[in-house]
């Protein structure tokens, strides 16, 4: 029993994580079409960056989110300015190949500057929280803490503001969101920004739970497309479900299939995926229609 | 447009065309021997050698890539991952069972086949970006099931095959290989069989409804790469003697793949064998200087590719277009 009330606190952590991680993901797909491959390498360059402040300036990790946020969003802004723009309506396969080949610059560009050593952040929220048999570390609380703050405030930016107004427009409609006035290409590179900048904050909180390497990228890339398409595109309160129910297909393997559960999970994950997309390729919720004729 | 494709292909080859490619062949073939005299004169020995090969198994996989990516338009991201089924397939049954190596390289492209027949079943009803990255996810899946199945597969230690440092069988293993293929998928192109497949990657309800089977054929191709994949994959391990996780499913490998494809031409056949002639040439002499940027440099030259010159090499010389990345600018589906 206390086996399986840790199996489900560790659950509603790693959810948290993968919530707020398929944001960004999910944001940049939904409103632009655009499926980034680089997403995993763009976590670890948060991850990366929230590291340089925590060894080198002793910052706590989770105050480094107030440069990690500014400066993704920056590079996000700039990067959709320069090259993203360039393959929004573009057939798939150049915007896979494009991103693709960003994925591979970024996580060789991580490994040249920072070696293929795996670095932890250290911070003060160590320890464990004991609530009878189960344990819970601290610093985890803050992570799931933080990540719903944050998903949160992106709900409110997207729903309150005059900005979001604009981005579900150009996602809903391009040409009639042309015609009331929205500035199509700002709103794109705002998006874009705002997605990766959610993105890096994801790669802080990573950082915080497992070692960051550089090529560890993959991995997170699949499992936000996994559960952005079992949620459906754009659809926040799916991708949210998605995101827990990744977290337990994980734990529970974790947890009950001895010695090899962990390494097994990434598998559960593409087989479900693949299970739900042949079964219901408008994903499990609906929200916007995927992309059906190439 | 789709018709005028296909019909440029039923032509039988331009003279001057057929003389080229057999005077490349003829050219390769000798190749080694060049290795004995020249052995000690510094202007090709053992290690040029072996880099030709790497490059020769490069245009296996590049065809093969291209094969399923550029004529049935179903781009395969994990396609790498039929190349560690070869390759586990002869370290598992060299070191394991005492096998000699030939049966093996059979048994790998056996192995890669029933898995692409498996695997196509279920991701080949799924289209476009679906598609692709259910392939990517399979990829990953794989390397982790090998690296759990540690009594099977060694693990993440690995395995380590019996050495045996024969540079010219391995050579010509490769050159074989390589001319059987492209010239089996140039053949496979010219028949209704080639046209079925660009007729999908056109359109495939409008295949669907003149009656043909997509399912099927997409499997059928499918199939033909991932065998002559793991072939290329089984040949790689005995050559390299050490096999893991982490080196058989490297990520770079489709990677490269595409690149060469993307590079040469995509949808063409002459496309991927320019192309990886090219990524060697330029990684011999352009970068041998700065290795470790290889990987930065090649994902450069991708997206630098991509949208500046979407009809690779072979359009820029006027070769028969394949896929237009540009004619597909315009995105259909999802408004």
């Amino acid at each position: 029993m206390s086996e399986f009330l840790q199996a489900l606190v560790n659950l509603v952590m790693l959810g948290g994580f993968y919530a707020l991680m398929v944001m960004g993901f999910s944001l940049i797909w939904g409103v632009m079409g655009v499926i980034n491959l680089a997403h995993g390498e763009f976590v670890l360059m948060g991850a990366y960056l929230t590291w340089v402040m925590n060894r080198h300036l002793g910052w706590e990790p989770l105050v480094a989110l107030v440069v990690v946020l500014p400066a993704m969003f920056l590079f996000g802004y700039l990067l959709q300015r320069v090259l993203i723009n360039r393959i929004i309506d573009r057939h798939h396969l150049v915007s896979l190949l494009v991103t693709y080949g960003l994925a591979i610059i970024v996580a060789n560009s991580l490994k040249l500057v920072f070696t293929g050593t795996p670095r932890s952040l250290t911070t003060a929220l160590g320890g464990f929280w004991r609530v009878g048999d189960v344990t819970i570390p601290v610093v985890k609380t803050y992570d799931l803490a933080i990540a719903l703050v944050m998903m949160g405030a992106l709900s409110l930016l997207l729903r309150r503001t005059r900005l979001g107004k604009s981005v579900r427009a150009a996602a809903q409609n391009r040409q009639a969101a042309r015609m009331v006035g929205v500035n199509i290409a700002s709103v794109f590179a705002v998006t874009f920004g705002l997605g990766v900048a959610f993105t890096g904050a994801a790669g802080t909180l990573f950082g915080l739970t497992q070692p960051i390497a550089p090529f560890v990228g993959l991995p997170l890339t699949l499992r936000a497309f996994a559960i952005t398409t079992m949620a459906g595109l754009g659809n926040i309160r799916g991708a949210l479900f998605g995101s827990f129910a990744l977290a337990a297909v994980e734990v529970f393997i974790g947890t009950y299939v001895p010695r090899v559960g962990t390494n097994l999970g990434l598998v559960a994950t593409f087989v479900v995926l693949v299970v739900i997309l042949v079964l219901r390729p408008q994903g499990l919720f609906g929200g916007l229609t995927p992309v059906e004729e190439t | 447009m789709t018709l005028r494709l296909i019909t440029d292909d039923l032509r039988p080859m331009r003279a001057g065309r057929r003389r080229a490619t057999l005077v490349l062949i003829a050219v390769l073939a000798i190749l080694p021997l060049a290795t004995l005299i020249g052995e000690g004169n510094g202007w090709i020995n053992n290690s040029t050698l072996f880099s030709m090969t790497q490059m020769l198994m490069l245009v296996t996989l590049a065809s093969n890539w291209n094969f399923i990516s550029g004529f049935t338009g179903y781009v395969d991201f994990g396609h790498a991952a039929f190349f560690g089924l070869g390759a586990y397939s002869t370290g598992i049954l060299m070191v394991k069972a005492g096998w000699p190596f030939f049966p093996t390289l059979a048994i790998g492209a056996v192995t890669a086949a029933l898995a692409a027949v498996m695997i196509g079943r279920a991701t080949m009803h799924l289209k476009g970006p679906y598609f692709s990255i259910a392939m990517l996810g399979t990829f990953a899946a794989l390397r982790e099931i090998v690296r759990v199945a540690r009594p099977l597969t060694g693990g993440g230690p690995g395995l380590s095959l019996p050495p045996y440092l024969n540079r010219p069988l391995f050579y010509y293993l490769a050159l074989t290989q390589a001319v059987l293929v492209v010239g089996l998928y140039r053949w496979l192109r010219g028949t209704e069989f080639g046209a079925m497949m660009v007729s999908i990657r056109e359109n495939e309800r409008g295949a669907e409804m003149r009656g043909i089977n997509t399912l099927g054929v997409k499997l059928m191709a499918f199939t033909v790469a991932a065998a002559s994949t793991g072939l290329v994959g089984g040949m790689w391990a005995y050559q390299n003697t050490f096999i893991d996780p982490d080196i058989v499913f490297l990520d770079s490998r489709t990677i490269e793949m595409a690149l060469a494809s993307v590079v040469g031409g995509l949808g063409t056949i002459v496309g991927p064998v320019v192309g990886s002639g090219l990524l060697y040439w330029m990684r011999d002499i352009v970068w041998a200087s700065f290795l470790q940027w290889h990987l930065v440099i090649e994902g450069t030259i991708l997206i630098a590719v991509v949208l500046a010159m979407p009809n690779g090499v072979m359009g820029l010389v006027g070769g028969r277009p394949g896929i237009d990345l540009i004619r597909l600018w315009v995105r259909r589906g999802r408004q």
